[in-house]
């Protein structure tokens, strides 16, 4: 039978009823005008429409959609654009520093310090600066060296071959050995006539060891292993190893070994002394070559940004011993002192650079900063070092910045100025932090709501409205598709149940009561746990979690199925259905299923509500959807944290409200229709 | 009635067994090398009384993991059915230990909010139901959608907004203050109620909604029924009306329903708990199970599905057992 429309029906018989009784005005009780029927679908709609609740739940899911999936066309940011800003901020500007550390310079053609030498330079260098010594003497392994005061803060190290010279002072020294197996001395450290002859007497005497005296020297002598002695010589006095040197060489040794220095001058010689005990070993340093100058003065050129040859450093320190003219680099320079300070001037006169103990850089090292500001730096450091004061300020003119924390640059290219407050303060280290305020390029962290951002940005520098329009869109997305998937399981499982029975039924009906009882949230979270473990991609675990809950939703509409089916499939209709030999397949989905379609979008749509809390909850807890993707869950976890919940509540609040709102709309929606398709269980 | 008790509780056993398998294969598929890494890490724990290849035999054989998913299934459902649950891999402790460590606070906060449900939701219910398209029937309407639509999270974070960040009147988290030790018996009693106070409001706030509901529903059939029309026909007065006759009948159903969440108060509130770090047994299997502690997690499934069809027994029983006119079979 064709479809009959009622309305259309009626409306021809009013048209023939016109068209005959025109003219006449009075209306009768069953006149068309006063009947209208309408079909089953525009019944629902309006008794839908009549709903206030729903009605506006309706408003608000159009909304919502409009937001979600049209918003972010029209919308200028994406979810995972960073934004940065110019902020002037009080940052870390430069640093002064007093050095106390001695840097070695090689002296070009000079000869080479030993490594361990070298190494304990800066204790030598203190010590010497402590005992007040101009001049000390180092033995190295295989060079001896000189290390002498230039001038202050200056100084050179020379090297040279050595030989010994002689021992002082009373002590012992070994000799060597003696074997019984040779009767001769082995391994001697130092030829004694009559040794041998001496010790053979005394071994006579006592095989265990004692002593015996020859040409006024004390010898002891003790049994060591296999048939020997060790020979040892009790020194007393003065005693060369080669020939004797005149008593002037002895009256300056006195003397050194008086003052307790390491070595001395005599006759042009160099001399270094080695204390060992309570003896002294003295060698002769033949000829001194000079090796490396060690400094603490730092080079700082009156021009920023000029280098300075290391060639031109050193020649400029061997200056410093008497001041006044030299040459580097085939010019001519002149050095003069000024204080703490050297001052070097070139040929011409005009003021070069400076040799200072006190460093003044940029934090980050570079030494770009003005000569006058790192004078006056260095000025207020002293006076604060002096005065005790832990922090003090001083006023300088930094070059001027634009609004994006570049230099502003007059017409003639030269640099705008500025004065800017620069706060010192004293480390417990010891050296001057120097603060300011400057531009700089930072990430826009938590800004405040304003035009540009209407609901401001986050701890990462996204925007809040572009992540919570991408955030619904996961969100609506993810509630459709699990809604779908379960829907679409529970149809098929309760339809066939419902329909064949038996043990079907039973079978699908404890499957479904095992589903029923299987914890969801639990496996929710064990499966985010275990995504987490394996760092999987965040578009596969949105996948695997929409797949979860679909599969863990189906029972309840399976039930739901069932007991629809059940009760329809004794309806006269599904007989006729039989009856007319219609194929089991179009029975259950062309006849039974549209007739369960109403409950079916109601469970449905409370559904989408029940699936969009669990995937916010879920992505809250760090566990469904992950950063950089946005959800309105990640949302709200990013300023989850104590501090971040009281200062960025602009962030949580509106996004708390749409999951709110939304959910809501879902349910009064769902309540709607319900309501609208069966008015007898409106309660 | 005895013999379908024991139908049920037949069917339940065997519900259970393959919804603990279920549970097990998906344990079972943790991230390989699971096992070694968590019998490292136990090695080397301080303390630790075992070495690292102790520990692997000792978790292998607890777990059966070396016999199979279906093998090492029966090895766990043997273990578990002689009440030997293991040793929890997070709280180093016997997991039943832990459990009984835990219940009684989930239990507390459970329970107390659950009577503030009944005594809040009931009545708006009732009066709900009573004044049917008045203001206060549209009210109460929205605001149970309202409670039912808020996010758990949503609720505890703007509690904790207004009641710790702004007024400063209770602790964000946590359920012991900072003085805990120095009080007395009595005041470490009121200090932990003080900290229960807002997961109590968050959880009464979620779940008061459902009852609301569901009792306006019930009470509006039973408003309808025919021997409410005959009792006011007869002139009954309507207050008689209201509580004898039409709330003895909306019990059946609430009595029903309530029966059968009396189960879950143990089960620990997951979300509620791990947000306000109350240390009740949903909080301890929420920690477990981002640790992936197996023992922990099997043995809390299992009691949370045992809970869920014991309530489902009991509901269905107390159905019978209040409406004589329902014969169960």
């Amino acid at each position: 039978m064709n479809s009959y429309n009622l309305n259309e029906v009626l409306k021809a018989r009013e048209a023939a009823g016109q068209k005959s009784a025109s003219g006449d005005g009075s209306v009768k009780l069953d006149d068309i005008s006063r009947v209208k029927v309408l079909s089953p679908g525009r019944q629902v709609f309006k008794r839908f429409i009549r709903n206030r609740l729903a009605v506006f739940g309706s408003v608000m899911l159009i909304l919502m959609f409009m937001f979600s999936f049209l918003g972010p066309l029209f919308y200028p940011y994406g979810q995972k654009q960073i934004f940065y800003k110019y902020e002037p901020r009080n940052i870390d500007y430069g640093m002064v520093k007093e050095n106390t550390a001695y840097t070695g310079y090689d002296i070009e053609g000079g000869a080479a310090v030993e490594r361990t030498v070298n190494n304990k330079m800066n204790s030598i260098i203190k010590g010497m600066l402590s005992s007040g010594e101009q001049a000390l003497f180092v033995m190295g392994e295989g060079q001896g060296y000189r290390v002498e005061k230039l001038a202050n803060d200056v100084y050179l190290t020379s090297s040279s071959a050595f030989e010994e010279v002689c021992s002082y002072g009373s002590g012992e020294s070994v000799i060597g050995t003696y074997s019984m197996v040779g009767k001769k001395i082995e391994n001697a450290k130092k030829q004694v006539e009559g040794l041998e002859a001496a010790i053979q007497d005394a071994i006579k005497q006592d095989a265990k060891g004692g002593t015996f005296e020859l040409d006024g020297v004390m010898y002891t002598y003790s049994r060591g292993k296999a048939k020997s002695y060790e020979i040892t010589a009790s020194i007393d006095g003065l005693q060369y190893m080669g020939e004797a040197l005149d008593e002037g060489f002895e009256a300056a040794l006195d003397g050194a070994i008086a003052s307790d220095a390491s070595g001395f001058e005599y006759g042009g010689t160099s001399y270094a002394a080695v204390k060992n005990g309570d003896s002294w070993l003295v060698y002769r340093l033949s000829e001194l070559v000079p090796a490396r100058v060690y400094t603490r003065l730092t080079v700082s050129t009156y021009e920023v940004g000029k280098k300075v040859s290391t060639q031109l450093n050193v020649a400029a320190l061997l200056a410093t011993a008497q001041g006044g003219d030299f040459e580097a680099e085939g010019q001519k320079w002149h050095i003069e002192r000024k204080d703490a300070e050297w001052i070097v001037t070139d040929a011409s006169g005009s003021e070069f650079m400076e040799l200072t103990p006190y460093a003044v850089r940029r934090y980050n090292g570079d030494d770009t900063m003005e000569y006058g500001l790192k004078k006056a730096l260095t000025e207020k450091a002293l006076e604060m070092a002096s005065s005790g004061d832990k922090t003090g300020s001083i006023t300088y003119a930094l070059p001027m910045q634009t609004e994006t924390g570049e230099y502003m640059v007059n017409e003639d290219g030269s640099l705008n100025y500025q004065d800017t407050e620069l706060k010192l303060s004293q480390r417990d280290t010891g050296e001057f932090v120097v603060n300011c305020q400057q531009i700089i390029y930072v990430i826009n962290m938590f800004d405040a709501p304003s035009g540009e951002h209407l609901l401001g940005t986050d701890g990462d520098g996204f925007d809040v409205l572009a992540r919570i329009m991408y955030g619904g869109r996961v969100s609506l997305m993810v509630g459709f598709v699990v809604v779908f998937l379960e829907t679409f399981l529970g149809v098929i499982m309760g339809g066939l149940s419902g329909y064949y029975g038996g043990w079907v039924d039973m079978l699908i009906m404890r499957l479904v009561d095992i589903f029923y009882c299987l914890p969801s949230m639990p496996i929710m979270i064990i499966l985010g746990a275990m995504m987490d473990a394996l760092r999987m991609d965040t578009y596969i675990r949105l996948l695997i979690m929409m797949a979860a809950l679909g599969i863990m939703g189906w029972a309840g509409v399976a039930r739901l199925v069932r007991g629809q089916i059940l009760t329809l499939r004794e309806q006269e209709f599904m007989v006729a259905t039989e009856a007319t030999g219609i194929r089991v397949k179009d029975r259950i989905f062309h006849h039974l299923v549209p007739n369960i379609m109403p409950q079916l979008i109601v469970q449905a749509t409370m559904g989408m509500g029940g699936v969009i809390l669990t995937e916010s909850t879920l992505s809250f807890l760090g566990l469904g959807v992950k950063h950089p993707l946005a959800t309105w869950g990640t949302i709200i976890n990013s300023v989850s944290s104590a501090s971040a919940m009281q200062h960025y509540a602009f962030i949580w609040i509106p996004v708390g409200l749409l999951i709110c709102i939304t959910v809501i709309a879902f349910n009064f929606v769902g309540d709607g229709l319900r309501d609208a398709y069966d008015p007898k269980a409106k309660r | 009635m005895l013999k379908y008790t024991v139908k049920r509780l037949v069917y339940s056993v065997l519900i259970l067994f393959f919804v603990m398998f279920i549970i097990y294969v998906l344990m079972y598929n943790m991230p390989s090398g699971y096992v070694e890494t968590k019998a490292r890490e136990l090695a080397s724990r301080p303390g630790a009384t075992k070495s690292y290849a102790e520990w692997l035999a000792d978790l292998n054989a607890q777990y059966g993991m070396d016999k199979g998913v279906v093998g090492g299934y029966f090895v766990w459902l043997g273990n578990a059915v002689r009440g030997n649950w293991g040793d929890s891999w997070v709280w180093t402790i016997p997991v039943t230990q832990e459990f009984h460590n835990t219940v009684w606070y989930s239990f507390a906060l459970g329970f107390v909010s659950f009577i503030f449900e009944i005594l809040i939701a009931i009545p708006l219910g009732i009066t709900a139901a009573r004044k049917q398209y008045s203001f206060t029937d549209y009210f109460t309407t929205v605001v149970a959608m309202v409670c039912i639509s808020m996010p758990t999270f949503f609720v505890a974070t703007v509690l904790k907004y207004v009641f710790s960040v702004k007024l400063g009147w209770f602790d964000l988290s946590g359920m012991q203050g900072r003085d805990y030790m120095t009080l007395t018996q009595f005041g470490k009693f009121l200090d932990v109620a003080k900290h229960f106070v807002m997961p109590l409001i968050t959880l009464t706030i979620i779940s008061i909604g459902g009852l609301m509901r569901y009792t306006r529903t019930n009470m509006l059939e039973v408003l309808n029924a025919d021997y409410i029309r005959t009792a006011r026909a007869k002139g009954v007065p309507e207050r008689k009306v209201i509580n004898k006759h039409a709330f003895r009948n909306t019990f059946i159903p609430l009595v029903t329903m309530l029966g059968g969440t009396l189960p879950g108060l143990f089960s620990g509130a997951l979300i509620t708990e791990t947000l306000f770090s109350i240390r009740g047994i949903g909080y301890a299997s929420y920690t477990s199970m981002t640790q992936a502690d197996i023992p922990f997690i099997m043995f809390y499934l299992a009691f949370i599905s045992i809970l869920t069809l014991l309530g489902n027994l009991i509901s269905d029983l107390l159905y019978a057992a209040v409406d004589p006119r329902v014969r169960l079979s």
